[in-house]
């Protein structure tokens, strides 16, 4: 079951496009789109590149050096997308607090630049296959995750620190993200080191039905409708507006 | 080899924080948020902890190392009240943000004012206990955290603003001297 090219390796590539494609039409019929535009990129991408992708791999007549340099292609896009959609969650989270504005695009420039350094450090240590088309995927897979595992987790951090509330897709596209990115780190991490040999396809298949989770998350997040708000926090219990008000009225008098 | 476990860590611990804090931010989804979780803050008593005539009174008259193990200890202080306003913040950013559907646009409005006060006394306080804790390695370094007791004042007006404006009946007075 868990050998390259059996029924299961086969579903867990071909689903997750589908279910990507079926995700983008849903999302353009209720327009979200036009909110989500980079997600909604990031999907129809995903969809396409994947089938296209996986069209190449079974074709009898590919080569090696031609699968990889497709994939290298592909790859370099998608991590360009990807770095797009963060952003887009970022904004989405930040646009109902714009006193936190500042304060983010400062943290997020410098978390960006250390993880950038970290990212290069990482690279230069890496160890070259016989392959330089391999070798340039391994660093620059490893390399990238590193960056968008850390800008997932600083997310996240600064969204619990300051107690912000998520909106569901946004929630969820930003929950997705971060589990593939960390999922592709030990992966590419793994893969790079060499330390599974032979059976290296192995990760192929955490990655993929990470991912394949993640696709089935996202299209719940997008798709089912948020409950409502939670209702019961109203303010005014008498006795803490009394108390309110005798705190404030200390701090008139003085 | 060594480089490929160590990433193999990074990423289970990152892996590790964001599904926690994903699982940890529904489950207080779900809880909403307490007004009943508010501690009240004595901000006069914070005001004179934070007065900077004080510290240079207590500088004059003590030993340089007794004014040091003082003012670690006020400090201390210090950062367990901007603690509880920060604690404070969070409990009325969930009610505000609650609020903040209602139907009627004044309550909507107050609720939007006071996750904005909220937002930013949360800053504050953020940047306040890192001044302080940076203070506590150097005590004799100036020090002021007014900034937060401005804001924890907007913040409880805005507080009863919306509390008055969600519940007309009780009676709310922002100062006696009005």
């Amino acid at each position: 079951m868990l050998q390259p090219h059996s029924f299961f390796w086969h579903y867990l590539w071909l689903a997750p496009c589908v279910l990507l494609a079926s995700l983008a039409l849903f999302m353009r019929r209720r327009g979200l789109h036009k909110e989500f535009p980079a997600f909604f990129c990031y999907v129809l991408f995903e969809a396409v590149g994947g089938g296209l992708l996986y069209a190449i791999d079974v074709s009898p007549s590919t080569t090696g050096s031609m699968y990889w340099g497709n994939y290298l292609f592909y790859f370099v896009l998608e991590v360009v997308i990807k770095f797009v959609v963060i952003g887009e969650v970022f904004t989405h989270l930040l646009r109902r607090y714009p006193p936190l504005g500042r304060l983010a695009k400062k943290l997020i420039t410098g978390v960006g630049i250390l993880l950038i350094f970290a990212a290069a450090i990482i690279a230069a240590y890496a160890s070259p296959t016989a392959s330089w088309i391999i070798s340039t995927i391994r660093i620059l897979g490893r390399s990238v995750s590193v960056v968008q595992c850390g800008l997932i987790v600083f997310l996240f951090l600064f969204a619990a620190h300051f107690h912000l509330r998520w909106e569901r897709p946004v929630f969820g596209i930003a929950l997705g993200l971060g589990i593939t990115a960390a999922v592709s780190l030990a992966c590419w991490s793994l893969l790079a080191g060499w330390i599974f040999g032979q059976k290296s396809y192995l990760l192929d298949f955490l990655n993929m039905a990470t991912y394949h989770a993640c696709v089935l998350f996202w299209c719940y997040c997008l798709l089912v409708p948020e409950e409502s708000a939670v209702t019961s926090a109203t303010l005014p219990a008498e006795h803490n507006l009394e108390l309110w008000n005798r705190e404030l009225e200390r701090l008139l008098q003085r | 080899m060594n480089l490929a476990v160590i990433l193999v860590i990074g990423a289970a611990v990152a892996l590790g924080i964001v599904v926690r804090l994903a699982v940890s931010y529904s489950l207080q989804t779900k809880k909403g948020s307490n007004p009943a979780d508010i501690r009240p803050i004595d901000v006069e008593a914070f005001r004179n902890l934070i007065n900077p005539a004080e510290d240079e009174y207590l500088r004059r008259r003590l030993p340089p190392v007794e004014f040091r193990m003082v003012r670690r200890a006020r400090l201390g202080a210090m950062a367990a009240y901007v603690q509880v306003a920060a604690k404070n913040a969070a409990v009325l950013m969930g009610v505000g943000e609650s609020a903040l559907a209602s139907g009627d646009p004044r309550i909507a409005e107050a609720a939007q004012q006071l996750v904005n006060h909220a937002v930013l006394l949360r800053r504050n306080t953020t940047v306040a206990l890192a001044r302080i804790y940076l203070a506590l390695l150097y005590p004799g370094s100036e020090f002021a955290a007014v900034r937060v007791v401005d804001r924890y004042e907007q913040l409880s007006g805005s507080a009863m603003l919306l509390g008055r404006l969600q519940n007309p009946a009780t009676a709310v007075r922002l100062s006696s001297h009005s």
